[in-house]
């Protein structure tokens, strides 16, 4: 199988010489196509700055990384910008969809981006849209709509253009526990099905039994690694949570 | 710590906040301090005191003025509380008590305005003291400007100030208990909502504002009488106010979403954000647009007409007084008296003198002619012939004896077909004359009824003969327009007889520069004060959108649009709520000054395009500026 992220000694550290924080510390993490890979630790960890560095939002100090054959550490800002559009997807804690578009304009914003031709672009959208059941509300804005119809919608457009890489942070954080059930149910689906790569940070349990792999970091360093294989979602969540109370910090959070 | 200290810590820990508020209130009392000295300035007084109209100008700008430094300050102060809603809000959950909060919100406004009173008189003296310099040069005259500060504009300016500062104050501390507390932390949410726009509503704001200008345009009835005037102009300003606020409200919504209608267009690259966006925005923005637009419209209506006075002056006082100076003959020893004044004038010798019989008739015209005819003024042709010489201005005419040329009168738009191969009976003595032409060229000070016929000289010495012509001197001398000394002592020795105009030429001149020059620098001053006002409603209005609209930039950012693409909408959206206002400020006032020039240039004879196109070019590039900062300042907070 592809290999879609390669990340090699990825460094991180903040701060001038003499009060140097390292948010991540020579960590190293390969992604296969079609895998659902969750990323968990207590606060402060690094997850984040690590979903930032692999989403090319954030710059790595040292280290090496590849998503799906390219290097991106070496992009101008304009390369890096049209990388973003045609090879990642992202969805937010906080759906970020933009209030004056409606969820139709939203689910196809990068396809316009990308100046799609517009039959193709619409036939994208209705067959997104049918796959997470939002055909009914295409023409809604989005205050008009729930939590989880939003968070449907931001999943809609991050998949929208078959990016390499889903990335996903927290995407469960604001969700009802039905909604949270459904959306997961989806990823893992789209992870199985169409072999889309799904990287996920999360605090919650319940949210990582889902993925096929989780890792652990723990101040910045990859702390351990859990792999699914053949168990139950249920075993695996126990797991999960064995974990958890062993790196300390992160138990508080389970539902 | 007293209530008087937090209100105090408020302002300095939220200076950049209270800088907006500070600063629209500084320039607001810097401008009307400015005026109010002007008005106090002892040249402005002069002039004042000289003329009715000057005065009723001045009063009427200042009342013009007042009112729009209260209706700015008012909206600045809403526009600040409005960012501040939520920061009450943290208060009152807080469990500050009402009473409290409403007192340090007046305080605090009371405290800003007195700071901002201070500073403001600082300033507009020394801006005072530069627009007087500016007028003074304008009008031409070389007096020293004395350097102080005067005490009724200070107390003009303190007592209108306080009143709208206490105004202000008393708002903030009544707005806590103006809303409840839930609108005060969701105070930012609205106008999210899409527009929704009637067919109705979009065609009556088209129908509006094609009425106003039909109104405007339509030429004058047979009879213009006061009802005419009132009632036909009151609609029409009624109508373009309405419909102008329409075409905010639903035309252009209309148009954007029949933009949105045309998908391939719509759905390519950033067009989509841009669009959306100012879709959303309009609606809340309507009310502001219609306001800069009218303002843009009567500003450049009221400064292109006034710059166009300032600019057609001097042909206007050629009109109306053609030679340098000219008087009626009044005995030989008056009359060689004056032609040594002016012979005594060394800087500005003559170049050339005529003497000027003229026979006042009674005549009847066989065509219908609504000017006063009677008594008309009849001038041979010989003496015609050596004033177009002397002027160098016009042909030279030859007539035989039957045939006649009338001379347009001044102020007035007739044509020669009017008056060619009609006849004039001249009552008394059965002759008849027939037109051949209606020239341009008038050659004695204006003086009504201006209806000068030229005939030829055998009929003119025999008209000459039944009745006594009078004789007019007139002399052309070179730099007529800076004899000032001579201008003087010949105006006092003619006298205002002889004509109802000045006459020497450089009385005219002078008189109607400084009148000019005065009106204009009114009209400038206002255009200047609206002009900064509404570019900086929209600036303020832009930066607050920016703020707002920060997280969807970021998340545009984040799905891959790079800085290019963003400042390119930036710009567009810019553009646009820029744009619109000024183009409808502009095609209004273009109808407004079409109906204006109409009587302008007849009145002064000017070609009015060039100072139009002028005061228009002007205002645009001032608003270019604006632009420009707007953009700039937007893309720093949206676009990091």
């Amino acid at each position: 199988m592809k290999h879609i992220v390669e990340a090699r000694k990825i460094k991180k550290t903040y701060g001038a010489r003499g009060n140097v924080f390292t948010a991540l510390d020579e960590i190293d993490l390969t992604v296969r196509q079609g895998e659902f890979v969750g990323v968990m630790g207590p606060s402060g960890a690094g997850k984040s700055t690590l979903l930032n560095v692999l989403a090319t939002i954030d710059e790595p100090t040292s280290g090496d990384i590849s998503i799906d054959g390219f290097s991106i550490l070496n992009m101008n800002e304009e390369q890096l910008s049209n990388f973003r559009r045609d090879k990642l997807g992202f969805i937010f804690q906080d759906y970020n969809l933009l209030d004056t578009l409606t969820v139709k304009e939203n689910i196809l914003l990068p396809l316009a981006l990308a100046k799609i031709d517009v039959i193709k672009l619409e036939e994208r959208v209705e067959a997104v849209a049918e796959k997470f059941g939002i055909t009914a509300i295409l023409d809604k804005y989005p205050y008009q709509i729930s939590g989880g119809q939003k968070q449907r919608t931001a999943v809609s457009r991050a998949i929208v253009t078959k990016p390499s890489l889903l990335l996903a942070d927290e995407p469960t954080g604001a969700l009802d526990s039905k909604s949270a059930t459904d959306l997961l149910e989806s990823l893992k689906e789209l992870s199985e099905q169409e072999q889309a790569t799904i990287l996920m940070v999360t605090h919650d349990a319940y949210a990582a039994s889902y993925c096929g792999r989780v890792i652990f970091i723990k101040d910045g360093k990859l702390f351990t690694e859990l792999v699914k294989g053949k168990t139950s979602r249920k075993e695996f969540f126990q797991k999960v949570l064995d974990v958890l109370s062993a790196l300390g910090g992160g138990t508080n959070d389970i539902i | 710590m007293t209530l008087f200290d937090l209100a105090k810590k408020n302002i300095q820990g939220n200076f950049s906040n209270y800088l907006v508020y500070f600063v629209s209130m500084v320039f607001s009392i810097i401008i009307y301090f400015t005026f109010v000295s002007l008005q106090y300035n002892e040249k402005i007084q002069e002039s004042i005191l000289l003329s009715s109209t000057m005065n009723f100008l001045f009063m009427a700008s200042s009342l013009l003025l007042l009112l729009f430094v209260a209706v700015f300050i008012l909206y600045s102060n809403s526009f600040f509380t409005r960012n501040r809603k939520r920061e009450v809000g943290l208060y009152s959950l807080l469990g500050l008590r009402k009473k409290t909060i409403g007192k340090m919100l007046f305080y605090e406004n009371f405290l800003m305005g007195m700071l901002a009173l201070v500073v403001g008189i600082i300033f507009g003296t020394l801006l005072s003291k530069l627009f007087t310099m500016i007028l003074v040069k304008m009008m031409g005259s070389s007096a020293e400007i004395e350097f102080g500060i005067s005490i009724g504009a200070v107390g003009q300016t303190v007592l209108v100030f306080l009143v709208i500062i206490i105004a202000t104050s008393i708002q903030g501390y009544r707005l806590i208990y103006r809303f409840k507390l839930i609108e005060l932390f969701h105070a930012e949410k609205k106008g999210e909502q899409t527009p929704k726009v009637s067919i109705a509503s979009t065609v009556l704001g088209l129908l509006l504002l094609a009425v106003s200008y039909w109104l405007i345009l339509r030429s004058f009835p047979e009879e213009l009488t006061d009802g005419y005037i009132f009632v036909n102009y009151g609609i029409a300003l009624v109508s373009m106010v309405i419909g102008t606020h329409l075409f905010f409200r639903s035309v252009v919504i209309s148009l954007l979403k029949l933009y949105k209608r045309n998908k391939t267009r719509y759905y390519k690259g950033t067009n989509i954000i841009g669009t959306s966006q100012l879709l959303h925005r309009i609606q809340g923005n309507a009310r502001t647009f219609t306001m800069i637009a009218l303002l843009s419209a009567v500003t450049i209506s009221l400064f292109g007409a006034a710059y166009s006075g300032y600019y057609g002056n001097e042909k206007n006082s050629f009109e109306m007084v053609p030679f340098s100076y000219s008087h009626q003959s009044k005995g030989n020893e008056f009359d060689a008296q004056i032609e040594s004044l002016i012979q005594a004038d060394k800087e500005h010798p003559i170049i050339a003198q005529v003497e000027l019989p003229i026979v006042e008739v009674e005549g009847q015209l066989t065509f219908a002619f609504s000017y006063e005819a009677n008594p008309m003024k009849l001038l041979p042709e010989k003496a015609y012939n050596e004033v177009v010489k002397a002027l160098q201005k016009g042909d030279v005419v030859t007539l035989s004896e039957d045939e006649a040329i009338a001379i347009k009168p001044r102020l007035t738009e007739y044509n020669s077909s009017l008056f060619k191969g009609e006849q004039l009976h001249l009552t008394e003595e059965g002759h008849e004359l027939t037109f051949v032409d209606l020239i341009e060229g008038s050659v004695l000070p204006f003086d009504y009824p201006d209806f000068y016929i030229v005939v030829s000289d055998e009929f003119f010495t025999k008209m000459a003969n039944d009745i006594k012509p009078q004789l007019f001197k007139v002399y052309e001398v070179e730099g007529e327009k800076s004899t000032e000394v001579t201008s003087g002592k010949i105006n006092k020795l003619v006298g205002k007889e002889d004509f109802q105009v000045y006459p020497s030429f450089y009385t005219e001149y002078k008189e109607g520069k400084e009148g000019n020059a005065l009106t204009l620098f009114i009209f400038g001053f206002l255009g200047l004060v609206f002009l900064a006002a509404t570019g900086s409603i929209i600036y303020f209005k832009q930066l607050t959108e920016a703020n707002e609209t920060k997280i969807s930039y970021e998340i545009l950012r984040k799905i891959g649009v790079n800085k290019k693409a963003i400042r390119k909408t930036i710009h567009m959206q810019t553009l646009f709520v820029f744009g619109l206002p000024l183009t409808i400020g502009i095609v209004h006032s273009s109808v407004i000054l079409h109906f204006v020039s109409n009587f302008i240039s007849d009145l002064i004879g000017a070609n009015v395009i060039v100072p139009i196109v002028t005061a228009m070019a002007a205002f645009i590039a001032i608003y270019i500026g604006y632009y420009i900062l707007t953009v700039n300042t937007y893309n720093k907070i949206a676009n990091k």
